[in-house]
């Protein structure tokens, strides 16, 4: 096992507040990871920095074998490398069919000449992805059309259609049924199997579903890492994060 | 594969029926040769909002330049008509010399009878290749490419989005306007290019006869530009367009370089305008600067807004029906109407009447006249919601916020 | 009878009572010389005229040079005369009264050569300088500076001891510099006015140099008392045609065939399809018709052109030079250092003066666009109409003009009626269309576009297409100039001042109320200011009031000095875009920057190419479209909804 993302010394500062805060990190291939921490650790900024939305002041994201820094990199480049990222929202493209939302994810040549001129048949694919997602029934539907949950699901297809060898999940489970938040595990679990999956989530049930070690995150540095007992176990997790039992409600 | 979708055989065969009736008429003496002119130079302008809805109503940039690249087209083929035209000329007159003209004299002869009229005899430079057709038809092209893709590449790549993008381009355009405008120019100010209704080497064919093949020129040109406009909008490019009009953002972390696909479309539908303002003013008969003041790009999207954005035969039927109703209204062809105490004068009252229907639309028919199609078939738009392609601009706002 | 005697007697001898006024008496002293005046002898009678110091004088000497006067035949009386047909109407040299009538031959006008009536000009303004009436003094300054000569010279510099009037006092001064400078005799004096000017700006005393260093070229070595300014070098200081062109004027060279003569000459020696034994079909190329030429030259039938190899050498030979047609080379190096230093002073004048300028054009561009600036920042939505509410302070400008005639009150009244007119225009729009167009920003920048050109159509329709007038009372309509190189009109002035006023007020209103509060945070964070109850509609339609209606006041203040039609909004829509998008979105200093950068950008521009003003509007709009490539936020950029 060896580290896909390697995040040495990242900082990130808007306008005097340190959001990230000398971030030193690794992420395996393949592995399940959560990050969890609370509001303002800098998480959805640590996703910003490695996808490529955000530049950090110093410090050097390497991703993969030939260990090239993302920080040099366009979103569209990190994206092309395997780097794959779901936002909070369910962030789809309402206007389209579900087929046409996953026919853009698929892993091709993203070349504006290429994706004009060579137009392959993908039907095949397509229906393949949008069964592991659950989504067969409504493929010519518009996605703006499709319930929250499906959404997220079809985002999820989409991301997976990308054939990522790391996955940012944002709040996956935010907003979902319990059935469906289920289904979610176990669709994130099985990704997991042959890449890397790195989960934010405030749902501590939701994080203990996925069995995998935890990152905890406080301004914008690790605080503790481990299996979620150990960290939970952690003082001062329970200080900054968990809270003491009178206080858990503020969680 | 394309051709069959119902819409583009609709599109295509209503399009040979009008050229193929115009036709008629027009041999029967029905119609007038400027009735003939004014359809032909419709076709041209259906075939800018076709670049315009690929530029704005897919791919969500609001280019309020677009009309620039139709003049550019324009000044490019005017240059070659009026140049040889003006060869013709002056080769006729110096031969009355005893001795036979030389070159130098041709060219002097020729400059002193273009440029004289802004007090000049010296051909610029950029005439430099005004007496060949086919270089000046590619330049009618490939300047309005060029100067788009330099453009693009400038705004794109610094993202320049939304309603900077669009004050950005009308500053270019109106930069260029007045750069035009001026007598050393070395494109006779503001006196423009003329006569291009003469076409060199044509001198026998009649006004009446010319008109026609220009028609059928426009209409294969813009059956032409249907098509590829319809195949670029169809399949996984035309799904990453309506993609970037409406999150951008997403595109990206899909792994698609946003800057290359707006870069492409900018420049391709810059190209499509120079075409159809090559084609355009040898019916009009005279280019000049205030053709490409950003009021009439403002116009372009105006009527592409009007026909309904992001649907090409919206913009076609847009531009089609705003153009001809304002040479109706303009004209004089619509009867005044009387209040008793005010008489309503259309030549008057008709950009009064465009400025606030085109209100209207915007405020309750945002899909435009094309929508009358949705009602018609009994179909609802898939393409385009009642957002239109802010939605994405709206989404990201809420994420920052 | 006797009673109709004495009438009679009355009617002819009081008229001749009258002329033996001090006028005519001097006048009688000298009859003969002023009847047929020559240069030679009228001097001492002239000198004798002026220091009578009569002041019925100037005006006759006037009236002689002008031939308006007459010599009686009948008694040798001088009076002013005017021809009516057969007769002469006069009037008496004392006074100007009636002095009867006499046939056109019983009379002789009095008809000065030129050269008198010079001397009788020099001797009247000796009067007219000394005249008691600062006016009089001062248009004879005028005309003295009009047509300055070395004869004026004395009568001025005599004239400066008794002046009272310190302006006038110091106008002539400074023309006594000025003609010494040109005229003087002598070397001390034009050295010390030479001197003197090296301090001026002003164009008289640029020009005066200017006079004094004129030059000749001359061919081949210049004379050794000559003043030479420079040796021309062929190719950098004078072209090689201009050097050719001298030599053949000199008759060292042949003189340059053109290509008519040639041409002419190759017609003239056409002869049965030939020319000097070419067929003339070949004739059609340059180098061909020259050969053609140059045979002809050989057989001696036309002018050889000048040897092409000699060229060089006889250049060498014959250097050109520049000649000082000033003798004095002490003056001219004088004149030389002081027009330098005049002309740097110049230059600094120059620039201090495109300052003013790029201030008040910055000032206007100011006021048109922080209207547009507040309203852009708070809603995020560009108004395509915002100039339709320039003009339409503009034209209610016009409209109270109509109503008062005074041009004051007008004023006063036109001002806050404009804000109120265009407020309530902007009210309307915001209402009726940009509220149902939220978010939209694209559709709400092309539906305002439509507002704008059905409200330009309507006015043009109400108004018609021509300019109305807007007239700026007089109190504004002169100009503070400082010297000949730096002046600023009143109004521009005004549009400062009013520029100052409304950054003043709008900062105060955005700091210290309570809507500047809430505007600030709906700007910064809409959806925290809406959970903190403020109304966004309420804040977004109070903007868009002042925004528009500061947009109204402009409008008077731009029409005050701009034609007033309906396009004049359409003219400033983008040049406001331009100031709000390079100074920042939203703040009120970012725009006060992008319009000193963009007016201090576009004067500079113009000063470099000072021939074309639409060449540098297309230049400035260039550097923004590459400006906004370094600094995409602008000048002063601003963190809320709309930055990004």
């Amino acid at each position: 096992m060896s580290a896909l993302l390697e995040v040495s010394g990242v900082s990130k500062t808007f306008d005097g507040f340190k959001a990230i805060n000398n971030l030193s990190f690794s992420v395996n291939e393949p592995e399940l990871r959560a990050i969890i921490g609370p509001n303002g650790a800098g998480k959805t900024t640590f996703m910003d920095l490695v996808t490529g939305k955000t530049r950090p002041d110093s410090g050097e994201i390497r991703y993969g074998e030939l260990s090239r820094d993302l920080t040099k990199l366009s979103e569209a480049r990190i994206a092309q490398a395997g780097i794959g990222r779901k936002f909070q929202k369910p962030t789809v493209f309402e206007d389209q069919t579900v087929s046409e939302n996953l026919t853009m994810a698929l892993k091709a040549t993203r070349n504006p000449v290429t994706v004009l001129t060579k137009r392959p048949d993908e039907s095949d694919r397509v229906a393949d992805l949008a069964a592991r997602v659950g989504l067969s029934d409504t493929l010519e539907q518009r996605a703006g059309i499709l319930s929250h949950g499906q959404k997220q699901w079809l985002e999820i297809g989409m991301l997976l259609a990308q054939e990522p060898r790391l996955l940012l999940v944002d709040e996956p489970a935010a907003g979902m049924t319990s059935a469906e938040r289920e289904r979610t595990t176990a669709m994130l679990v099985e990704a997991a199997k042959t890449r890397a999956v790195v989960v934010i989530e405030h749902d501590m049930e939701f994080v203990r579903r996925l069995n995998c070690r935890v990152t905890v995150l406080h301004e914008g540095s690790v605080l503790a890492e481990g299996s979620l007992d150990h960290v939970c176990a952690d003082p001062r997790v329970i200080d900054v994060y968990l809270g003491r039992p009178e206080e858990a409600a503020d969680a | 594969m394309l051709i069959r979708k119902p819409s583009v055989l609709v599109f295509l065969a209503s399009l040979a029926l009008i050229t193929i009736v115009a036709t008629v008429l027009a041999q029967a003496g029905l119609v007038s040769t400027s009735f003939v002119k004014l359809l032909g130079k419709t076709l041209c302008l259906c075939i800018a909002a076709l670049a315009m809805d690929l530029v704005w109503g897919y791919t969500g940039i609001l280019s309020l330049g677009h009309f620039a690249f139709f003049g550019m087209g324009g000044y490019a083929i005017g240059m070659w008509l009026m140049w040889d035209r003006t060869e013709t000329i002056v080769t006729g007159t110096l031969a009355q010399s005893p001795l036979p003209p030389t070159p130098l004299e041709i060219e002097e002869a020729i400059g002193t009878q273009i440029f004289g009229v802004v007090g000049s005899s010296d051909v610029p430079w950029l005439w430099a290749f005004a007496g060949s057709l086919p270089l000046q038809l590619a330049f009618a092209v490939l300047v309005p490419g060029l100067i788009a893709l330099v453009f693009g590449w400038l705004a794109f790549r610094s993202r320049v989005t939304g309603v900077y993008l669009s004050i950005l381009t009308q500053a270019g355009t109106l930069a260029l306007s007045l750069w035009l405008f001026q007598n050393d120019s070395g494109l006779r100010g503001n006196n423009g290019l003329s006569g291009l209704q003469n076409i060199p080497g044509l001198e026998s064919v009649s006004q009446a006869v010319l008109s026609l093949w220009f028609l059928w020129a426009s209409a294969a040109a813009l059956a032409g530009a249907y098509l590829l406009a319809q195949w670029t909008v169809s399949g996984r490019f035309g799904s990453v367009l309506r993609g970037i009009r409406d999150d951008e953002a997403r595109v990206r972390f899909l792994g698609y370089e946003v800057e290359h696909y707006k870069l492409a479309v900018f420049t391709v539908t810059a190209m499509l305008c120079g075409l159809a303002g090559a084609l355009y003013y040898p019916q009009a008969g005279i280019v000049n600067p205030a053709e490409i003041a950003p009021i009439a790009s403002i116009y372009l999207a105006v009527w592409v807004a009007i026909g309904g954005r992001g649907r090409l035969y919206g913009a076609v039927i847009g531009a089609a029906v705003v153009s001809l109703a304002s040479s109706w209204f303009t004209g004089g062809g619509a009867p005044d109407i009387n209040l008793g105490f005010y008489v309503i004068k259309w030549t008057d009252w008709w950009l009064v009447l465009l400025g606030l229907s085109f209100v209207l639309v915007t405020l309750y028919a945002p899909k435009g006249l094309g929508g009358l199609v949705d009602l018609w078939t009994g179909r609802r738009s898939r393409n385009v919601g009642p957002m239109g392609p802010d939605v994405g601009a709206l989404r990201s706002k809420e994420e920052q916020a | 009878m006797r009673l109709i005697l004495a009438l009679v007697l009355m009617l002819t001898g009081l008229p001749a009572m009258a002329q033996n006024g001090p006028v005519q008496t001097l006048l009688q002293t000298y009859a003969d010389d002023i009847a047929k005046p020559s240069r030679r002898t009228i001097q001492p009678v002239l000198d004798d005229l002026a220091a009578s110091g009569l002041p019925a004088m100037p005006s006759f000497l006037e009236a002689w040079a002008d031939k308006g006067i007459v010599q009686r035949d009948e008694d040798g009386l001088f009076f002013y005369g005017t021809r009516e047909g057969d007769i002469y109407v006069l009037r008496s040299v004392e006074d100007g009264s009636d002095a009867g009538e006499v046939g056109r031959r019983e009379a002789s006008e009095l008809k000065p050569n030129a050269g008198v009536r010079r001397l009788i000009g020099t001797a009247l303004v000796q009067f007219q300088l000394n005249d008691p009436d600062p006016a009089r003094r001062r248009a004879a300054l005028e005309s003295l500076s009009r047509s300055p000569s070395a004869d004026l010279l004395e009568p001025l510099r005599a004239s400066i001891e008794g002046e009272e009037d310190p302006a006038l006092r110091a106008r002539k001064v400074a023309l006594d510099r000025l003609i010494t400078v040109r005229f003087g005799t002598d070397l001390d004096t034009r050295l010390a006015a030479i001197d003197w000017m090296s301090d001026q700006v002003s164009l008289e005393a640029r020009a005066a140099l200017n006079g004094l260093l004129t030059t000749d070229r001359i061919v081949g070595a210049p004379d050794a008392d000559a003043n030479v300014a420079r040796v021309l070098t062929v190719g950098d200081d004078i072209t090689e045609a201009d050097a050719l062109a001298l030599l053949a004027d000199e008759d060292i060279l042949p003189p340059e065939v053109t290509r008519a003569d040639r041409d002419a000459a190759l017609i003239a020696a056409l002869d049965n399809g030939e020319v000097a034994g070419t067929p003339v079909h070949t004739l059609n190329t340059e180098a061909a018709r020259w050969t053609a030429y140059e045979e002809l030259a050989a057989a001696g039938q036309v002018p050889a052109r000048p040897p092409e190899d000699a060229v060089a050498t006889l250049l060498a030979e014959n250097p050109i030079s520049e000649v000082y047609d000033e003798p004095d080379p002490t003056i001219t190096a004088a004149a030389e250092a002081a027009l330098a230093e005049v002309t740097s002073r110049v230059a600094r004048a120059q620039a201090a003066d495109l300052g003013l300028d790029a201030l008040s054009l910055a000032s206007i561009y100011f006021l048109a666009a922080i209207g547009l600036a507040i309203t852009f920042g708070v809603m995020g939505v560009i108004n395509m109409a915002h100039g339709e509410f320039i003009m339409l302070g503009a034209y209610t400008g016009y409209v109270v003009q109509q109503v008062v005639p005074d041009y004051t009150v007008s004023l006063i009244i036109a001002l806050p009626l404009a804000f109120v007119v265009a407020a309530a225009a902007g009210v309307a729009l915001e209402r009726l269309v940009i509220r149902h167009l939220a978010h939209r920003p694209l559709e709400t920048l092309l539906a305002t576009f439509g507002i704008s050109v059905a409200v330009q159509q309507i006015v043009k329709n109400v108004f018609g297409t021509q300019a109305v007038p807007l007239t700026s009372p007089d109190w504004l309509a002169g100009a503070w100039v400082v010297n000949d190189v730096i002046g600023i009109s009143y109004i521009r002035i005004g549009i400062f001042v009013l520029a100052l006023i409304f950054l003043g007020v709008l900062v105060y209103i955005l700091r210290r109320t309570r809507l500047g509060l809430e505007v600030r945070a709906v700007t910064q964070n809409p959806g925290m200011a809406a959970s903190l109850g403020i109304d966004p509609d309420r804040v977004g339609m109070a903007t868009f009031a002042l925004g528009s209606g500061i947009a109204g006041v402009a409008g008077v203040a731009i029409g005050l000095f701009a034609q007033v039609t309906s396009e004049m909004g359409a003219g400033y829509i983008v040049q406001s875009f331009m100031t709000v998008v390079v100074g920042g979105v939203g703040s009120v200093f970012g725009t006060l920057a992008g319009a000193g950068l963009i007016g201090g950008l576009q004067k500079g521009i113009e000063w470099l190419n000072p021939s074309n003003t639409l060449a540098a509007q297309t230049y400035m709009i260039l550097f923004i479209i590459l400006f906004i490539q370094v600094r995409p936020r602008g000048i002063v950029a601003q963190k809320g909804r709309h930055a990004q």
